[in-house]
Parts: C-alpha cells; structure tokens; sequence
C-alpha cells in the first residue's frame, strides 16, 4: 500500500488539533480553569480597593507597596494555578482506553508528542487569560496605554516557557497515582523564575515606567533566554518522561 | 521478510519475574501465543513493540533495535492492546482518520477497513459509546489500517461473538503476506489454530512449546 509522507508538523499539528476537539466535545479541562480564574478575580475585587492610580501605595503588614506591585502578582498567580490545573489533565485524555500506547507507536518523534501538547496547552492558558487581563483591567480601573502590547508580548513569552515545563511536568506526573498533588509540587520550583520575571515585568508596565527603562532592567533577557532553555530542555526530556 | 529476534529478554515488575531470559527467532507468518493468565503473553506483546524496556537482552524486528530518531520502525508496526488506544470523546471514523495522517496512510483505506471488520455502520458514533466487543474490532482495525509489516494483537477475540470473530480472522488472514509477520496472543486457542502458520506457548515467563502447524502442528 503506498503511504503519504506526512512532515513533521503536519502530524505534530493533527495531534494538537486532536486535543482541541477532544476538549470541545468533553469540556473537562478548560472550565475548571477558567472557574478558578473567575473566583480568584471576584475574590481579589473584593479585597483589594481599585487605586486611583496604580503607583498608589498599599499597606501590607509588611510595609506599604504599590497597587501595580500587587495587582501584577495576584495577576500571575491566578494565571500560574489555572495553568496548573489544566496541566494536570493533560494526558488524561491519553490514559483513557490505552490511547497513549497507541500514541507512543506513531512513526513521530516524541518532541512531536510534546510540541503538540504543548500547543494545546498554550492555547488552554490563553484563553483564560484571554478573561483575566480584561478583567484585572476593567475591576481594578488600570489603564496601561502605550505599555498594552509590551505587556502582550510578556504573556506571551511568558506562556512559552509555562506550558513547557508544565507539559513535561504533567507528563512526569502522569505516572504516577497522585497526579493532581505531584505535578505542582515538581513544577512550580522550575516555574519560579519566569513567574519572577513576568510579575516584575508587568508591574513596571502597569505602574508607566517608559518602555526603554522596562527594557533595560533585563528582564526580557531572562524570559527568553528561559524560553529558550527549558523549552528545549523539556522537549528533549519529554521522552525520559513518558518511559 | 520481516523477523522478530528476542535474546535473552528479560522483564521484571518489582519483584515479578514477567519474562525469563527469552530466546526467541520469530519468522513470517501468524504466529498465535498461548499460556495462561499471567504466563507473559501481554508483556511479551508490549516488550516486542517497544513499550516496555526489558531489564536485559534486546529485541531486533526485521533486523534492526528501537532507536530515538528513527521512527520508521514504528510505523511497520501494527499494536492492538488490550484496550482500544482510541479516543472516547472522537467518533471512529475521527480516530481512524487521525491514525492515517500519523502513518500517512490515504483516508480512502479507512472505509475498506471498516468495511471488512463490519463497522461500516458504527464509523460516526463516538468509541466512548461502542460495545465492548465492537471496540475490539475498532482496535484491530486501528492496528491494521496502515497495513504494517509486523502486527501484535492482544486479545483480539475478547468480547466478540461468533460472526465478528470470523471477520476478525478473517482480516487477519486477507492482510497476511508470506513477508509480513503476526502474533497473535489469545485464550481462544482454536479460533487462531484454524489460520495460524506456528504457535507458542508461555509459562511463567518462559517459552515452554513453539512449533510450526504446517502440514501438522509440529514441536
């Protein structure tokens, strides 16, 4: 029988696509991410007074520190814990009727397995995101300006470097019983490094610091140069992973 | 001709020995493999399709090892487990389409296939929705669609009756070529007897009979 040689990306994007339509037609991952999102949204708006400007100083127990400061720290962690839940169910649908037997048999590469998963959680996180930036803007009365697309580009690489190592991470974690409870642990001290760098990242975005003074501080150097480094890393480390 | 070469296999689960040092040259042809419960047969399956890693000895299919970056050994094998490896949430024809950009085999297959295995009429319902024994034909058209050159079914009579374990056998035997290789590992002994070239029997992890049924059954 003759056979189509399908590229790399034709098979890798066919598999990504799987998980989108899986998605759709199961709805399991996607809502409880977003209903976390939308708690911790409401709850903060509650708690925290929308600032007249956002270099107005809070007064925390431990001093007094900008409302930009805080807000861009609840921001990413609303983001990083709705992230976290959605990894955890990354290979569940793969576990369901032995289909990752199946996958681990296709003539792919497993950088292919993981890209694609990859690309359908980058796309899960966006789409909650895709709620929690214009409802952190419009409850809490920021008005960003000419910093809006910088701060889109820091989600953005940000993203890059969280779906990476959260999809090896899920994918360590899926072997084991207590996924839901291993995967935060194994993840979140890799992930430590480009949450610090987007959180500073935003709140100098958010407080109107001129963007070549953002840029100067270094920062983008160190989500790309994350980005770069565990992205690779977790795609050549995916295979180890899933034996 | 595609061969199947195991030296000295070995596979332990914790502390369970599942296959003992196998020696085992597996020409073309269908081959069934017996034993009872826990004798090794599914580890056996698996060790061969390269999902399980044996603690020693290595496994050469048509001469060659699994290696990272070649995947075109993958793609000549045909693996039916004991579940479906389908996904619930798609509808067969979705499944069987997603497995025919992955091996790059034309969609056009995906009927003749389930034309022969009787599922013509169940290719737009989910699989989360089939019966058992409908989702073991899924799956062993699955494994079969491709056409690959080795195929390893685990169980492909499981839950089946009489009429879909014919056409089950049946495509067994229309997709065999003196080149290409099967084994099939099942309880129903008889139903692989009837088409199979040789068999093998398990215990505890190790070949205790194999021998050709050609012209008789020969150990």
């Amino acid at each position: 029988m003759s056979q189509i040689r399908q590229s790399f990306l034709t098979k890798t994007f066919a598999l990504a696509a799987k998980d989108l339509r899986v998605e759709m037609r199961g709805r399991e991952t996607l809502p409880p991410m977003v209903a976390f999102a939308i708690a911790v949204t409401l709850l903060l708006a509650f708690t925290i007074p929308a600032s007249p400007t956002l270099r107005t100083p809070l007064t925390l127990p431990t001093g007094a520190v900008e409302a930009a400061d805080v807000l861009a720290g609840f921001m990413w962690v609303t983001i990083l814990f709705a992230g976290l839940i959605g990894f955890a169910r990354t290979f569940e649908v793969e576990r369901q009727d032995g289909a990752l037997d199946a996958m681990l048999l296709v003539p792919l590469d497993r950088s292919g397995l993981f890209l694609a998963k990859a690309i359908a959680n980058f796309l899960f996180v966006g789409a909650v995101e895709l709620f929690v930036l214009p409802a952190f803007v419009i409850l809490f009365s920021i008005d960003i300006g000419p910093g809006l697309l910088t701060l889109l580009l820091v989600v953005i690489l940000t993203n890059i470097g969280f779906v990476s190592v959260g999809t090896l991470f899920a994918a360590l974690a899926a072997q084991t019983r207590s996924r839901e409870l291993v995967l935060p642990i194994l993840a979140l001290p890799a992930l430590l490094p480009i949450f610090i760098a987007s959180v500073t990242l935003t709140s100098d975005l958010l407080s109107g610091i001129p963007l070549n003074e953002v840029a100067a501080r270094g920062w983008f150097v160190i989500l790309i140069a994350y980005d770069v480094i565990f992205g690779t890393i977790a795609a050549l480390a995916f295979e180890a992973a899933l034996d | 001709m595609t061969s199947i070469e195991l030296k000295q296999v070995t596979v332990v689960f914790g502390r369970t020995l599942a296959l003992d040092a196998i020696d085992l040259t597996i020409q073309p042809g269908i081959i069934g493999l017996f034993g009872q419960n826990g004798s090794g047969k599914s580890t056996l399956l698996r060790t061969i399709a390269g999902l399980i890693k044996p603690a020693t000895g290595r496994v050469m299919v048509d001469g060659r090892a699994y290696a990272r970056g070649d995947e075109s050994l993958r793609g000549e094998l045909g693996f039916a487990g004991h579940e479906s490896g389908l996904y619930p949430r798609l509808t067969l024809q979705e499944n069987l389409e997603l497995f025919a950009r992955l091996y790059g085999t034309p969609v056009e297959r995906i009927d003749a296939t389930l034309e022969e295995l009787g599922l013509s009429a169940e290719g737009a319902r989910q699989v989360g929705s089939l019966s058992a024994g409908t989702k073991r034909r899924a799956a062993v058209a699955r494994a079969l669609l491709h056409d690959p050159t080795v195929l390893l079914l685990d169980e492909p009579y499981a839950n089946l009756d009489d009429e879909a374990s014919e056409k089950v056998s049946a495509s067994i035997q229309r997709w065999s070529r003196p080149h290409k290789t099967a084994l099939i590992a099942t309880h129903g002994a008889k139903k692989v007897k009837a088409y199979a070239t040789a068999g093998i029997i398990l215990q505890r992890g190790r070949v205790v009979t194999r021998g050709n049924y050609e012209p008789r059954f020969t150990p």
